[in-house]
């Protein structure tokens, strides 16, 4: 049973294609071509005729432009690509949400959407809930309800649960039970992700 | 040695790596940022048995980025010397890209290697492979079973047919697999003939030595690396086909490689809970008191390994029983080879005994708290020896005072609301938990702070916190000011991270590692002249927050900082271990739960939910109440998933899994999981180890099933002696 996790709005202007693959660059503090980890300039001039995308998004308040395969889910942009590997990846089908990201403040699962859509789109992920050293409500929730075990699924509970809170989903335990059902949670913590929730919520 | 004040240990701290898990800086096996890694996916077999005839690569090493396509026609051959250890069950393990034999559906055939991870997907794709396929089998009650492994005593078919009431039972118990939330994934790299691998494992020197040994290698030329696990409940206990292929990639391809296995490709790539065929005839006399049991069971293994597990154990000890047989058969399918989940065995077999003493209690009339407590054993009759600790009794009574117990309907189908039938269930729970010999290091440094490090791991359970609060204690040092490390061949080997053996075990090591640097520290402080503690009684000293100081006189004193700074001491390290129990140990340590369930069942769906359940353990000394409390919500949560939906379906007719994906294989989300309480009794078992604890893990998944399945015949008077329990067999006339 899943429910909770619906796609974000997109933007429909999509980005003229270009063949420099591999080559993504970060704008904004720090302005540069970085190559990204794995891909030597051999491999860059055999892969040349995948066809690719520039796309340019905000990440956690950074701009970012980067060329990338087309086959490129925004999950694996984060992880392989832009080394944010807070968000996970569980299932690569949208079953576990472990993937969790706000696109334009909607919760969407990372897996299921390809990176060559999110052209102007802001995206926050784990990494970006924080302000500086001071966690969000719900991340020092968890940590008090103690509302995790192994950890993997966390980023996706708390970026899904913040989102939660924010759509007022939080009027009572079933309340929170369902629309937090998107996110699997194997080591079973979901009673105390619930009340971690609701700490943060605080009565919203 | 004085006994030190314990201010860690029992206390309900958070965890030491909460921080690094909530803000996503924890890194797991596949997000280390190793230097140049390609990507590499493997491509599985399409048939349940039979031979490779050809494998067509051309397609897939044209398309842009792939780097090699490897197979058993071109892979190197590897030693693979024999290792017994390493929890490689008896027979020939698999051998990647060793020959042409396809032994189960998904069996890997071939890896890609390539620049990008779209690429390596899209090759994987591209590879054809043709076959010379032949029908597999894959049906446990179709398979041919091996020799039993059996047990027996009293004479069984005897007392059955004396019994005054008997139950001839059969049960299908199906196959679950584990489905951590992270992947199995391993980065590997070779700098000359030393491998590193980066793994999800719940054993780096588990690990280690089955990759020394497949690869022909010296133990101390392979490094493994796993600081964090996201979840194992068992699949992290062995070296899987895929990283000998990541290991295997990465020499070929002459880079570090990356494997991810696919969340489809975890059920053919590592274990699984076995499927059990199950009858058990059982008979009492009239007042409920067991006379004789036979078990007759049959469980999964593949073609290639025979895969045992603690099935028979509860069977043997739980209740007093003057006469049991027992016959454990493995069944040769073309499966991959399962392994240990979560309570391994004793799950599986508490399901059959713990529904059959409800319809025993049923059949008596009798409340089934009270058929529990009239067979009491004395002591473990298997082997006649004493039971360390033994708290069921109270686990019940506790539980059914605290569920309201005593609110339960007498007559199953009796209580309705609306259109659910409501009814509550309990269960019984044991586990023999492991013990096995484990080291530690500790230093203390002249700053006062503290690192302390063993090859353990953490899935999940809190071993990071635990062992850090151990050792705070030990060296007298706050939480904050002490690191405990772990996930690392290079560090003190310990045995594997599963059974409920890691507190005893490795807890056990740190806190003789922290011990030692305590005595070796208040022993600088007396015999030095400049020590406020010179000339005291060693016994008279403790230490609390980094500061010696005389029980008696707590003026008295000064910090580790000034007493290795004086000394000229830039630190002070001990190793430590634990030997395991001795052999001439006559005891039987067992940690034991009651678990009592709430369900509605919709009387004319027949749609199960659970209302609410309670969980009473007896597990010894309790290091992390607030860890554990988690880990019991968490055993109890996996067993609502094996009650009423865990099931791995195989379609026979190919052998192939056929719903390996968690749309398909259903495991419990938030809506499914209510008000869920777990109570620890307080205490405390000085024989099982240095600790006094018993381990928390497996148990805590123990009795579960049956818990609920009591009370879904509780609720409507329909018995279900299958795994999970669906809508299906509830409507059936």
């Amino acid at each position: 049973m899943t429910a909770g996790t619906r796609p974000g709005k997109l933007p429909t202007d999509p980005a003229l294609p270009t063949r420099r693959t591999f080559v993504a660059t970060t704008t904004g503090t720090a302005v540069g071509a970085i190559m990204v980890a794995g891909h030597s300039a051999a491999a860059a001039g055999a892969a040349a005729e995948v066809p690719a995308t520039r796309v340019s998004l905000t990440v956690n308040g950074t701009r970012r432009t980067a060329t990338i395969d087309n086959r490129t889910s925004l999950l694996d942009l984060l992880r392989e690509h832009f080394g944010l590997t807070g968000s996970k990846k569980g299932c690569d089908a949208g079953a576990c949400g472990a993937c969790t990201v706000l696109i334009d403040g909607r919760r969407v699962n990372a897996c299921l959407t390809l990176a060559v859509r999110l052209e102007g789109a802001d995206v926050t992920t784990i990494e970006g809930l924080a302000d500086g050293n001071e966690l969000h409500a719900l991340q020092q929730a968890f940590i008090d309800q103690d509302a995790f075990q192994c950890g993997y699924c966390t980023p996706g509970q708390i970026v899904s649960g913040a989102a939660c809170i924010e759509e007022g989903h939080t009027g009572s335990p079933e309340e929170i039970r369902e629309w937090m059902s998107g996110n699997v949670c194997r080591c079973g913590c979901y009673p105390k992700i619930v009340r971690a929730v609701q700490q943060a919520a605080g009565g919203k | 040695m004085s006994p030190q004040p314990q201010a860690a240990v029992g206390a309900p701290l958070s965890r030491v790596d909460g921080r690094l898990k909530v803000t996503g800086e924890a890194r797991y096996a596949a997000e280390h940022d190793v230097d140049g890694a390609a990507h590499a996916v493997l491509v599985d077999a399409s048939i349940g048995r039979g031979r490779i005839t050809a494998v067509d690569t051309r397609a897939a090493l044209a398309h842009p980025g792939v780097l090699r396509v490897l197979h058993h026609g071109n892979a190197p051959r590897l030693p693979y010397r024999a290792n017994s250890g390493s929890n490689n069950p008896p027979g020939r393990r698999l051998r990647v890209l060793q020959d042409d034999l396809v032994r189960f559906h998904g069996q890997p055939v071939a890896v890609v290697i390539a620049t990008t991870l779209e690429a390596a997907q899209h090759g994987a794709r591209l590879v054809k492979v043709r076959y010379d396929a032949e029908q597999p089998s894959t049906d446990l009650a179709e398979g041919e079973p091996g020799k039993p492994e059996t047990y027996a005593r009293g004479d069984a078919e005897a007392a059955l047919r004396d019994a005054a009431v008997r139950l001839d039972l059969s049960y299908r118990l199906a196959r679950n697999h584990h489905n951590p939330m992270e992947p199995h994934a391993t980065i590997a790299r070779w700098d000359g003939g030393s491998l590193t691998v980066w793994d999800k494992t719940q054993w780096v020197v588990g690990t280690q030595q089955e990759l020394a040994a497949v690869f022909g290698l010296a133990k101390d030329a392979v490094r493994v690396i796993s600081p964090f696990v996201g979840g194992g409940f068992g699949s992290g206990l062995r070296c899987w086909p895929h990283t000998v292929a990541a290991a295997l990639a990465a020499r070929v391809a002459e880079r570090p490689v990356k494997v991810v296995l696919s969340r489809r490709q975890m059920y053919a790539g590592t274990g699984f809970r076995p499927a059990y065929d199950y009858r058990l005839r059982l008979g009492s006399d009239r007042r409920g008191r067991l006379k004789g049991a036979i078990h007759a069971i049959d469980g999964e293994t593949s073609s290639y390994e025979t895969f045992t597990e603690g099935i028979m154990t509860a069977g043997q000890t739980l209740y007093s029983l003057a006469a049991v047989r027992q016959a454990y058969r493995t069944v040769s399918l073309d499966v991959n080879t399962p392994v240990w989940m979560r309570g391994p065995g004793f799950a599986s077999a508490s399901f059959v005994l713990e529904t059959a003493m409800d319809e025993l209690a049923d059949r008596l009339g009798l409340d089934p708290i009270e058929l529990r407590r009239r067979n009491e054993p004395d002591e473990d009759e298997s082997n006649g020896h004493r039971f360390s600790t033994r708290r069921l009794r109270e686990c019940c009574t506790v539980g059914a005072r605290e569920f309201g117990w005593e609110s339960r309907p007498l007559q199953p189908r009796s209580r309705r609301e609306g259109d659910w039938l409501i009814g509550m269930g309990m269960a019984a729970g044991v586990y023999d938990p492991g013990r096995m010999p484990a080291k530690a290091r500790a230093r203390l440094d002249a700053d006062g702070t503290a690192v302390v490090e063993a090859a353990s791991s953490d899935m999940g359970p809190g071993t990071y916190t635990a062992q850090t609060q151990v050792a705070a204690d030990a060296l007298g040092l706050t939480m904050r000011t002490v690191t405990f490390r772990l996930g690392d061949s290079l560090y003190p080997p310990t045995p594997a991270h599963g059974g409920s053996m890691t507190m005893a075990s490795v807890g056990s090591a740190v806190l003789d590692a922290c011990d030692q640097i305590r005595r070796q520290a208040i022993e600088l402080a007396v015999a030095d002249r400049e020590s406020p503690l010179h000339g005291a009684d060693a016994e008279d000293v403790v230490v609390r927050a980094g500061r010696l100081h005389l029980r008696s006189d707590s003026a008295r004193g000064e910090t580790y900082r000034s007493l290795l700074g004086r000394n000229d001491r830039a630190h002070l390290s001990a190793d430590g271990s634990y030997a395991g129990p001795p052999d001439s140990e006559r005891l039987t340590v067992h940690a034991y739960n009651a678990t009592f369930a709430e369900v509605a069942v919709d009387a004319t769906l027949g749609l199960v939910r659970v209302r609410r359940m309670l969980g009473v353990y007896d597990a010894g000394r309790i290091i992390s109440s607030k860890l554990a409390e988690s880990q019991a919500i968490g055993g109890m949560v996996g067993g609502i998933g094996t009650a009423l939906m865990e099931h791995t379906i195989t379609d026979h007719r190919d052998g192939r899994i056929v719903n390996a994906n968690l749309a398909d294989y259903l495991v419990p989300v938030n809506a499914d999981v209510p008000e869920v309480k777990a109570l620890y009794l307080e205490g405390n078992d000085p024989d099982a180890d240095p600790l006094g604890v018993k381990g928390l893990g497996e148990v805590v998944q123990v009795g579960v099933a049956p818990a609920i399945a009591n009370a879904v015949f509780n609720a409507t008077g329909r018995r279900v002696r299958e795994l999970p329990i669906t809508i299906e067999a509830l409507l059936q006339n």
